[in-house]
């Protein structure tokens, strides 16, 4: 999984009908640079992902790119390839804590 | 599969309901000539993977789909702790 910062929502009218209901965020992917100087910059290319936790604007997630994506819609098929699997509280690296 | 340097640890405010209770690592890719990958990566730990230990990730989801289910977005799994005594070769 990559961290990213969520920047935003999208909402689809129309969309494929395996897209309906499901909430769309903007992450920007956070580099290790930027993680290490905690200056919630992200400095990625940008990509939009499925997000089931409710995360706010601003927060950083971990999301999961690839075919594992969509496993938690098993067993219906659907068109996803990012999905946001946890909301980073905190990260701890070497003896900083972000 | 890569291997990667163990950086630390992320503590979630939520998550994804399969993977209650797992341990969650930060850690950076490693590349053959051992620098580091720009982004950091988040790693599901089994074994207790220390910070600064290098390890072997796996980027199959099948070793957190047959633990958590498989409704489980999990992927990059931590497999193995690189042997401290070879990792100066391997990394």
């Amino acid at each position: 999984m990559r961290l990213g910062i969520v920047r935003g929502h999208v909402t689809l009218t129309p969309a494929v009908p395996q897209l309906l209901g499901l909430t769309l965020v903007v992450l920007e992917p956070v580099t290790m640079a930027n993680l290490r100087a905690k200056n919630g910059l992200g400095g990625g290319k940008s990509l939009v992902a499925v997000d089931a936790l409710g995360a706010a604007r601003g927060q950083m997630v971990a999301f999961t790119e690839g075919s594992e994506a969509a496993n938690p819609f098993w067993p219906n098929r659907v068109p996803v390839d990012a999905y946001c699997t946890l909301i980073v509280d905190s990260i701890t690296t070497g003896n900083s804590q972000t | 599969m890569f291997l990667a340097r163990i950086d630390g640890t992320v503590v979630p405010a939520s998550k994804h309901t399969t993977l209650e209770g797992c341990r969650f690592l930060v850690a950076q890719r490693l590349e053959a000539d051992g620098s580091t990958g720009a982004e950091p990566l988040v790693l599901i730990d089994l074994l207790g993977a220390a910070s600064g230990s290098t390890v072997l990730v796996s980027t199959d989801g099948d070793i957190a789909r047959e633990r958590y289910g498989n409704t489980t977005p999990g992927h990059m799994v931590v497999v193995g702790i690189v042997d401290p005594a070879s990792a100066g070769r391997a990394a």
